[in-house]
């Protein structure tokens, strides 16, 4: 009977099983490490005048909510025209008490389809929405893009309403 | 291991010089095999775990009528068990446990009372058994005579959801029997293996400040940062010698594809057209087959590396919005509805650039993400079904569908 070692596949399998505690917790220490450098910094600067002023964190937090989020139609990446109030009030937002912040766009999808061109749809969605954003007066170089594609949806029921929910752009403020 | 094999198409194909075209043959044809289990070491329930497993590829395989019932019988017994007698094949094995936890398996193929092949296994723990199912599996199939199943051995990895903006990346065997998470926290996505032995992989890392292409050596566990982009950043194919990529980046907020020379880091514009242009795959040496929205809808296209002339390639299907690539072929996926929603699927179609078939390859539900083995024998893919995500493995020239289910979370994009 033929004796056969351990194949490649295994001893690459070994190889990784051997690191595998390794890896996980490179990437998850760093992102913890990223985390908590932020909360910390952000403790040290509410610690100082605790009930008197906003942590810069906060300020940030409560003027997104200022900001109203764009819809789409189903695969489509132009502004609908019942859209077209949100997005003057987002321009008007950022050019007055977001003033000092950079802006970052986020694109959103629908959970039709997990591949590249659903991430460009989300893409196209922010990118429209920064144009409309230019051409009512805010700078271009605040304005930075990210497409989420389906990877941050705010409803998760099977419904129409809910996809619909789910296609938008929203608003971050960076400092 | 609780994996549910489910054939959707059970229907044996005779050829394979066009894999585009179906040629019908009776199952009935295909010889019939058992397997017996001989071992003493480990308690029934992981003995008749490591069973299914082992009928589970044999199925896999496509070449025999595998007999799903459990015999024991004695290793060095001179007959398989009396209820095994007409079969054409019977599969025996033996598992034990050696020194540390050391996994042994020892198998014999037996056919009309002689060992027609015998082989031993060794792994150092038990946990890893599936691999040794898909090799003894892979040893018979190539004993047998049949088009090699490297795909059977290799690892896939995938990215999973979680929750919003939150993913891990995991690598696993073809059934997601075995699964390992990689890459825990964070939302990191569209995870490609950087060569063929599989010791690196790509990914993107949308909650750094732009999207960031990185790249993890699993050997020594070190990230390294390759590129980042205003709102798209993805490594959408790897040349075969690992040295050349294609991205799809939108530094100006459009997406388009580049190619990038990973030792001269060297940046070259593929596409420049206005609206969408993702999902480049190579095509040989000089062509790359990408999606584009130059029609008014997702569909797919050729362009040349060195001339720039764009081709379309596919011409059916309303929007056909991924693809992936073996020699002439491309498998892509196409949405079958008009409708929005409501019954709405996405399915997978298979064309040549050498003739004008097309073959679908399923049936129902939303099917996406495919990608063809290293071998071209099968193409793996995503499947939603239900509130089920699945990965399926289609063998395209034995025209048979597999789906193996994940246990939570949601497949968002895989590479194998």
């Amino acid at each position: 009977m033929r004796k056969v070692v351990v194949s490649s596949v295994f001893a690459a399998l070994l190889v990784l099983t051997g690191c595998s505690d390794k890896e996980p917790k490179v990437e998850g220490l760093d992102n913890a490490a990223a985390g908590s450098k932020v909360s910390s910094a952000g403790e040290s600067v509410s610690g100082k005048s605790l009930s008197s002023s906003e942590s810069e964190s906060d300020i940030m937090a409560r003027l997104e909510k200022e900001f109203s989020s764009v819809y789409f139609d189903f695969d489509k990446f132009n502004i609908r025209a019942d859209m077209q109030a949100n997005v003057s009030k987002d321009a008007s937002v950022a050019k007055s008490q977001a003033s000092k912040y950079a802006i970052k766009l986020e694109g959103n999808c629908d959970e039709w389809g997990s591949d590249e061109y659903n991430f460009a749809l989300g893409l196209k969605r922010a990118n429209t929405v920064k144009n409309a954003l230019v051409a009512e007066g805010v700078d271009t170089n605040r304005i930075s893009m990210v497409s989420l594609g389906e990877g941050n949806p705010t409803c998760t029921d099977k419904t129409k309403e809910c996809w619909s929910k789910n296609r938008r752009v929203e608003f971050k403020l960076l400092p | 291991m609780k994996i549910i094999i489910s054939i959707l198409l059970v229907i044996s194909s005779l050829f394979a010089n066009d894999a585009t075209i179906d040629v019908i043959k009776k199952a009935g044809n295909l010889p019939s095999i058992a397997v017996e289990d001989s071992s003493a070491s480990y308690d029934q329930t992981f003995k008749d775990r490591f069973f299914k497993s082992i009928v589970a590829d044999l199925n896999v395989l496509a070449i025999f009528n595998v007999d799903g019932n459990y015999r024991k019988v004695c290793y060095d017994a001179g007959s398989v068990v009396v209820e095994n007698k007409d079969m054409k094949y019977v599969l025996r094995y033996r598992l034990s446990e050696g020194d540390n936890g050391a996994f042994n398996t020892d198998i014999k193929l037996i056919s009309d009372g002689n060992i027609v092949f015998n082989k031993s296994y060794n792994v150092n723990n038990s946990n890893i058994y599936m691999f040794v199912s898909h090799s003894i599996a892979y040893d018979i199939n190539k004993f047998m005579g049949e088009a090699p199943v490297e795909w059977m051995k290799r690892k896939v990895i995938f990215s999973r959801m979680t929750s919003p903006q939150k993913s891990e990346l995991v690598v696993s065997d073809y059934t997601l029997t075995y699964q390992h998470v990689i890459v825990k926290g964070g939302f990191n996505i569209f995870p490609k293996w950087a060569n063929k032995e599989q010791t690196a992989f790509y990914y993107s890392a949308l909650d750094e400040r732009k999207p960031t292409l990185k790249y993890l050596d699993i050997r020594t566990g070190k990230v390294q940062v390759i590129k980042s982009s205003d709102g798209m950043m993805i490594c959408s194919d790897v040349s075969d010698d690992g040295n050349k990529l294609l991205l799809t980046m939108a530094p100006k907020g459009q997406p388009d594809i580049y190619l990038y020379d990973v030792n001269t880091k060297n940046m070259k514009t593929l596409t420049n057209y206005g609206g969408i242009d993702v999902g480049g795959q190579f095509m040989g040496n000089d062509k790359v087959v990408f999606v584009s929205d130059r029609l008014g809808y997702p569909n797919i296209f050729s362009t040349n590396i060195n001339s720039n002339n764009v081709e379309q390639v596919v011409h059916y299907g309303k929007s056909n919005a991924a693809c992936s690539v073996y020699g002439d072929y491309i498998v892509y996926k196409a949405r079958e509805s008009s409708e929005s929603f409501g019954h709405n699927t996405f399915n997978l179609h298979l064309v040549s650039t050498k003739t004008d078939f097309i073959r679908r390859l399923t049936a129902v539900g939303v099917n996406e993400f495919p990608r063809f083995s290293v071998d071209g024998d099968a193409i793996i893919f995503i499947k939603s079904y239900e509130s089920q995500s699945s990965i399926g493995i289609i063998r395209l020239n034995h025209n048979k569908n597999f789906l193996f289910p994940l246990k939570y979370g949601k497949v968002q994009s895989i590479d194998w």
